[in-house]
């Protein structure tokens, strides 16, 4: 991925006259994206993936940049021209782009079971257990060695769990706590849920769990279920949680609600490419292959989908009605 | 038995003063009374054999039932009638004057209002009240006192509670906070730049050397050493209380 990235950045060394703007996008939003490989299921990272997460998501200005709490102070006015506030809009865009960066969807990690050396010499000598933990500054936490002695003499790498709390420890991060929040708790998850903040649940694993660590992918699971039960896909929209919620429910191939309440607010397009991005991970699936046999795109796509369920056939009826008012008034 | 019957009185003294409505404007003078000392013991026990006794031991009753209420679920009182009457809409805190000289006050208000029995005068918010009580799921109180524009908690000299007070207060806030009842703003997390693979030593799994097998031990000599009976007799010697057998 380094390598990569080294290329870019040569390439557009090289050609000189790319501005600025162009060469910073490209160097954030393309990190961990890579091409799909030739009939292999499309992963999360994909370029293809990403693109359809990203419109998906959307981008309403208002809502990434309201008021959030903190220090306040006195207000800035200025006077601009209609071309400034272009660009100045322009720039918001930007940084919005840079928010919305969708956090990493990955596999459960597998638990580390590694014994250095057994010391049978000290056996006994001690009743706690020792942890060492190799300090040194510029090296990731992943490539960091943590091992523990254990009272019988067992020399072994530390667990997952040992490894983030003794990190966290030498080098804490800010917002992370040793002993996670008891919010993360089911019983206190519901009375969240019942508040509708799903938004703040899923901020706060991110701070304190790690993307592949088990905690990370309940909590996780366990607010796209509630999300998808009482149908408040709302509450993510413009929020980077959004593809994330979309990858889930495609997946799990209960995207049906998510299409109904899109076709309910009026984005079709949206819609579309939520169905396109369901055959593209499931192209062995009933739809899929009608589709493709058919060469549907656009609004047949959708219409192909309604075999499977009424509720889109309704709610596509709805929505081509409205739309039918619409032009002729 | 005295000793109960004399706090049994005092709770009984302070919840007549909070409870009585038409005393509503005089608190200033009311404020002062939890500190008066209780009647005589003497006193006490005619008036339990008077023709008073039944509506004061009901009175007594009722009071002592209220408090344990508040005491077990202590967000009730904040929808109560009574705070209703005595505060109206706004914050417990509000319309409280500190008593200090000068114009500036000082910059850490006092200890604390109440001493073993003996409330001072002109207590603080929280403590001239006794059905308010600082719990961490009593999240209607707890934001009152956190400013609804930045999120932080208001000083001690804005408010005008005690330092005693005031410690209980960041508790239950810290408290609510980490159970989920009261929203507070979470920092964003970058995740550009991590590699997520797990392919290093570290975290993976370390082959064995190839050259030794699983029996042998790592190093040679660990087997080669024989100890010296004598050496090992002393070093047991010294350390007899540690050994396992």
């Amino acid at each position: 991925i380094i390598l990569h990235n080294y290329i870019l950045t040569l390439f557009t060394f090289q050609l000189g006259h790319f501005p600025l703007k162009y060469f910073t996008s490209f160097f954030v939003s393309h990190m961990y994206l890579h091409s799909p490989r030739a009939g292999a299921k499309p992963r999360f990272t994909d370029a293809a993936v990403q693109d359809v997460l990203s419109r998906i998501t959307g981008l309403d200005l208002q809502k990434v940049f309201r008021p959030i709490k903190q220090e306040l102070k006195p207000p800035t006015y200025k006077l601009m021209t209609d071309e400034q506030l272009e660009q100045a809009i322009q720039v918001a865009t930007e940084e919005a782009k840079k928010q919305l960066q969708m956090p990493p969807v990955l596999p459960e990690r597998k638990p580390i079971n590694d014994v250095l050396a057994v010391d049978k010499i000290l056996d006994g000598m001690d009743t706690a257990k020792y942890v060492f933990t190799d300090i040194t500054y510029n090296i990731p936490h992943r490539e960091r060695f943590i091992v523990v002695r254990e009272p019988d003499g067992t020399l072994r790498k530390a667990t997952w769990e040992e490894r983030d709390r003794f990190v966290q420890v030498y080098f804490p991060k800010q917002g992370r706590k040793l002993t996670p929040h008891v919010l993360f708790k089911e019983e206190n998850l519901k009375t969240v849920f019942s508040q509708d903040r799903h938004e703040d649940v899923l901020n706060l694993c991110l701070v304190q769990f790690e993307p592949d660590s088990a905690d990370y992918i309940r909590v996780h699971e366990a607010t796209y279920e509630d999300l998808e039960k009482n149908g408040k896909y709302n509450l993510l929209r413009s929020t980077r949680h959004f593809g994330g919620l979309a990858w889930y429910l495609v997946n799990a191939r209960r995207v049906d609600g998510l299409i109904v309440d899109m076709l309910r607010r009026d984005m079709l397009q949206d819609a579309i490419s939520l169905v396109s991005l369901f055959y593209m991970v499931h192209p062995h699936s009933e739809s899929a292959q009608e589709a493709a046999g058919q060469q549907a795109t656009g609004t047949d796509l959708l219409k192909v989908r309604t075999t499977q369920s009424g509720y889109i056939d309704l709610a596509l009826q709805a929505y081509e009605e409205k739309a039918a008012e619409g032009s002729a008034s | 038995m005295a000793a109960y019957v004399l706090n049994i009185s005092r709770i009984f003294s302070r919840e007549l003063i909070s409870a009585s409505f038409q005393f509503y404007r005089y608190r200033s003078c009311l404020q002062r009374l939890p500190a008066v000392k209780p009647p005589p013991l003497s006193a006490l026990f005619t008036h339990q054999f008077g023709s008073s006794a039944a509506c004061w031991q009901e009175a007594e009753v009722q009071a002592a039932q209220t408090a344990d209420r508040y005491k077990q679920r202590p967000w009730d009182y904040l929808d109560s009638e009574e705070y209703v009457e005595r505060y109206g809409s706004s914050a417990v805190w509000a319309g409280y004057r500190r008593n200090h000289k000068g114009g500036i006050p000082p910059q850490k208000t006092r200890k604390t209002c109440i001493r073993g029995d003996k409330i001072c005068g002109n207590p603080c918010p929280i403590c001239r009240d006794p059905n308010i009580i600082v719990h961490h799921q009593n999240v209607k109180l707890l934001q009152q006192f956190i400013s609804p524009h930045t999120g932080m908690v208001y000083d001690p000299t804005l408010t005008g509670v005690c330092m005693k007070q005031q410690k209980k207060l960041n508790e239950a806030i810290n408290k609510a906070r980490d159970d989920g009842l009261l929203p507070f703003q979470i920092p964003h997390v970058d995740f550009s730049g991590e590699d997520y693979s797990n392919t290093h030593d570290a975290v993976g799994l370390t082959s064995p050397p190839p050259l030794l097998s699983p029996s042998e031990p790592w190093y040679k000599w660990y087997g080669e050493i024989s100890p010296d009976d004598k050496k090992v007799d002393q070093v047991k010697k010294i350390y007899k209380a540690y050994l396992k057998h």
